[in-house]
């Protein structure tokens, strides 16, 4: 190595020890603060018990059916909710008579938070799974129809004229143009959804009769004061959530591959 | 809040239920050549203690699970059974719900949320009381110097609305001088609260037997309960069913209700006493939590489980119903003799031979 | 006015434009239209027991008792004076932090992990874990709305600097423009468009999480009026609770946007 080139420095890897600097220090200051009475032990649980809480859970099973329950849940909410959403919105973006009669229905539900309409839900439609799984697909029917509506619309009316010309048919039309055009927005809108309805579905558990779910889970934990089963439960609902995030961004990646611009 | 079953511990006690069942079952056999149609299924609702997908049931209805005499005396007129577990968290919302759509027919619940379905316009009938209630307790952190109610005027106190240990939390106030307003309610869940009062973040917390619990953690301490009240303070919870359903199907409906009183009889019997307590324990609740609910009690273990329609009954639940109006929760007056429906337990007594079993006299009548 | 190129689906227009207009408007109507007809006949029918469709009158009179008592009024302000509170509170944290994450490298090296990794932890999933942490007193609700409002606000505000001209940044510099100056009439301009953006989702969340901590938690305010409502099983006053907190939502959504609109007048179109 000439000596053209600046020497080897640690500046690269001291600014990564900085970044674990405050993560430390709050680490720290928990364990601290769980060394105290037995009210501040409560709920300042030390973090070896979180995770000898961790292994019990899963040891015991219960981990593996309450989240078992609450992702099925949630992968029929998002199903649901997605197919109604991509189709309502398509529909809305390209009749204008569509887009009338459903747009107003559309924005007088969107600004009522969802866990707000559980008490409307259970008395309607009892608390048992359909009512959980309704309230997924509404979670991750919202941005889905907005994301359906924004991305048709957004299709270049060249490319549509274009298609006209060439005398494309109706399948012709959505199959080659509207979809390819609205992908982005699609992608964009699933991924929006998925972390959004796995936590609607996680804290409606909460309002609902607790059954197998992450949120009976925390019902229990809050029962038995397990501050541990608490933690275990943020921290997993958290992971799964950025893990969701990253895997559909990954596949809207794979899939826009071709795409030359954004 | 009292949970349910291990079948191996049960073996022997079972046994002895097993051979009074077709003495039983012949009684039950009643004349059914009515006409009626049968519906096609029972739905009992029940307290029920979930955990990773486990649902354990609520004291008597335990039992009956246990020992399949309703599902097969059911089955016998081709209606199924199927219970419909409720999580303790919100007993009452939950099967107000379930009654005011229709989906479900039978529960076993407490008195205030009764009261407050009637009054929404569901109707439902009592049709099996559950004993003399239970006790409810009033908890304060442990570190807390406060003796009694009057040291926590103005303070934070944990009392989940609606439940029926509300009525009894109202007289205990009553008796001190004192009105809800004097304190800052918190509407939490008893899970909540629980975890409330152990961390310091509410100064009381008002509700069942789970204080032990909170006085085993060394995180609370009982500072008053109903042991030491009238006996008609204790909170309670009976069998309730839908009105239409007692209307269309009278039948089934006293074979629930025998299937009911049958269960109070064994269990009132003191050499099961034991048997129960471990079914009770056997979710949640440690034994220990549930022998020290049991104990030190006025009225003899026997006397606990009546299912008859005492006068002191009648007057709990127009204090009951005073107490809603009062406070607000509910607005429409609810009558107390449209509610009750003794003629099923009296039936039921007949058939099982029962009648005199358990006290109809005046010492019941009360403490007032 | 063109009669052909407003129908949709193929449907001829009507020769008269004004009426094909009026008509148009009117459309937008039908489905509000329609759903309160079908209520009204469900209710008048008595298809479904009063308890659960809520006979339209039997509405209007809870909403004028509601008013009357002042309990609607007094919740709201409640819950809407928690919403200012912690808006304030975390917007103006989180508008700090991000500048200063995107101004200073060793500011970002010391925080911007932490930053993502708790930037990522539902709020709502924390509620249980907080009740037990700081209780159910008001700080609890600050906290919850402050959390949900810092991050949107912290990020925009990072991404707005962040990504500021370059060359506008180098031409005030080239000027001598000081830092604090630098920051007022270069930075802070260019970052308004995300920062507003940042603003209006923020809001939204926190207005989610702000009405679930009342549902789960609370001693006063709408979500907390709302829960004893269903477990009194007055589905009328529920309702009205609903519809309250979808226009409160929609009203602060919708004057978010006027301030983004009126605030970006003078953006170039490049933007």
């Amino acid at each position: 190595m000439t000596l053209a080139k600046p020497p080897f420095s640690f500046a690269p890897m001291r600014r990564r020890a900085r970044g674990l600097v405050v993560p430390a220090v709050l680490v720290a200051a928990w364990q601290y603060a769980s060394s105290g009475d037995a009210a501040h032990q409560y709920a300042f649980v030390p973090l070896q018990q979180v995770g000898a809480a961790l292994v019990e859970l899963a040891r015991s099973g219960e981990l593996a059916t309450d989240l078992g329950a609450s992702l099925r849940r949630t992968t029929l909410g998002l199903a649901a909710g997605i197919v109604f959403g991509l189709v309502f919105g398509a529909a809305m973006a390209r009749s204008t008579l569509a887009r009338k009669l459903g747009e107003p229905a559309f924005q007088a539900l969107r600004y009522v938070p969802l866990l707000g309409l559980i008490p409307l839900l259970s008395l309607w439609a009892g608390t048992g799974e359909f009512a959980k799984v309704f309230i997924i697909a509404l979670a991750a029917f919202y941005p889905m129809t907005t994301a359906s509506f924004d991305g048709l619309r957004r299709v270049d009316p060249r490319y549509v004229e274009l298609a006209q010309s060439y005398r494309l048919t109706r399948a012709g039309l959505w199959r080659d143009v509207l979809i390819p055009g609205a992908l982005p927005d699609l992608f964009a809108g699933v991924l929006q959804a998925v972390p959004f309805a796995w936590i609607t579905a996680t804290s409606s558990e909460l309002l609902f009769n607790a059954g197998a779910g992450v949120g009976g889970l925390m019902q229990n934990a809050q029962a038995g004061a397990r501050a541990d089963v608490l933690l275990v439960c943020v921290l997993g609902v958290t992971a799964l959530a950025v893990g969701m995030s990253a895997l559909c961004e990954r596949i809207a990646q794979r899939a826009l591959r071709w795409r030359d611009h954004a | 809040m009292k949970h349910t079953l291990s079948l191996a511990s049960l073996r022997r006690p079972l046994r002895a239920l097993f051979a009074a069942l077709p003495f039983a079952a012949a009684s039950l056999a009643a004349p059914a050549a009515h006409a009626d149609d049968a519906p096609k299924v029972v739905r009992i609702a029940v307290v029920a203690y979930s955990s990773g997908g486990k649902t354990q049931y609520a004291g008597a209805s335990a039992l009956i699970d246990a020992d399949k005499s309703l599902e097969k005396a059911l089955a016998a007129r081709h209606v199924k059974l199927q219970w419909v577990p409720v999580s303790t968290a919100a007993v009452g919302t939950l099967v107000n719900e379930a009654f005011t759509n229709g989906s479900i027919d039978f529960a076993g619940y407490g008195d205030l949320p009764s009261v407050v379905v009637n009054a929404s316009g569901t109707h439902t009938r009592l049709i099996v009381p559950g004993g003399v209630g239970s006790n409810t307790y009033l908890v304060v952190p442990a570190g807390s110097t406060a003796k009694s109610i009057v040291d926590l005027k103005g303070k934070r106190i944990a009392l989940n609305r609606g439940r029926p240990w509300e009525v009894t939390f109202s007289k205990l106030l009553a008796q001190n001088g004192l009105k809800l307003s004097d304190f800052k309610i918190y509407n939490l869940d008893p899970q909540a609260g629980a975890a409330a009062v152990a961390a310091g973040r509410v100064d009381g917390f008002f509700t069942l037997s789970d204080a032990y619990s909170l006085v085993d953690k060394n995180v609370g301490k009982i500072i008053w309960s109903t042991k030491t009240a009238p006996e008609d303070w204790k909170m309670r919870a009976e069998l309730w069913a839908s009105d239409d359903f007692v209307r269309r199907y009278p039948d089934v409906t006293q074979l629930v209700a025998t299937t009911y009183v049958r269960a109070a009889h064994w269990i009132s019997q003191p050499q099961n006493r034991d048997a129960y307590v471990k079914i009770l324990s056997a979710s949640g609740q440690p034994e220990s939590v549930v022998r020290r609910e049991y104990a030190d009690e006025a009225t003899p273990w026997k006397e606990q489980w009546t299912p008859l329609f005492t006068p002191a009954l009648t007057g709990h639940y127009r204090d009951v119903v005073a107490y809603s109006r009062q406070a607000g929760l509910t607005s429409t007056p609810v009558d107390v003799n449209t509610l009750l429906a003794p003629t099923f337990v009296s039936t039921a007594l007949k058939q099982l031979g029962l009648d005199g079993y358990w006290r109809t006299d005046a010492a019941r009548v009360a403490s007032r | 006015m063109p009669t052909h190129a407003l129908a949709s689906n193929g449907a001829r227009a009507l020769r008269l434009p004004g009426l094909a207009r009026l008509g148009g408007i009117a459309l937008w109507w039908a489905t509000p239209v329609a759903f309160v007809a079908l209520w009204w006949l469900a209710s008048a029918q008595r298809w479904f027991p009063p308890q659960l469709v809520v006979p339209p009158d039997r509405l209007a009179a809870t909403l004028r008792t509601l008013l009357d008592t002042g309990e609607l009024r007094d919740n709201l302000l409640i819950t809407l004076h928690r919403l200012a509170l912690g808006f304030a509170i975390g917007a103006t944290s989180g508008a700090a932090f991000g500048i200063l994450l995107a101004r200073s490298r060793l500011f970002a090296d010391y925080l911007r992990p932490t930053f993502d990794l708790l930037r990522q932890v539902p709020t709502l999933t924390l509620i249980p874990l907080l009740i037990l942490l700081i209780g159910v007193d008001e700080p609890l609700k600050l906290v919850v709305v402050g959390k949900a409002v810092f991050f949107p606000v912290a990020l925009a505000a990072y991404t707005g600097v962040h990504d500021a001209p370059r060359d506008l940044v180098e031409m005030a510099r080239h000027y001598g423009l000081g830092r604090f100056a630098l920051l007022c009439d270069v930075l802070l301009p260019a970052a308004l468009p995300p920062l507003l953006t940042g603003v209006r989702i923020a809001l939204a969340r926190a207005w989610l999480a702000l009405v679930a901590v009342e549902l789960l938690s609370a001693d006063s305010g709408i979500g907390q009026m709302m829960e004893l409502a269903r477990q009194m099983l007055r589905l009328d006053v529920v309702l009205i609770d609903v519809a309250v907190i979808g226009l409160i939502g929609f009203a602060i959504d919708r004057s978010i946007a006027l301030v983004q609109r009126y605030a970006l007048r003078w953006q170039t179109p490049a933007r």
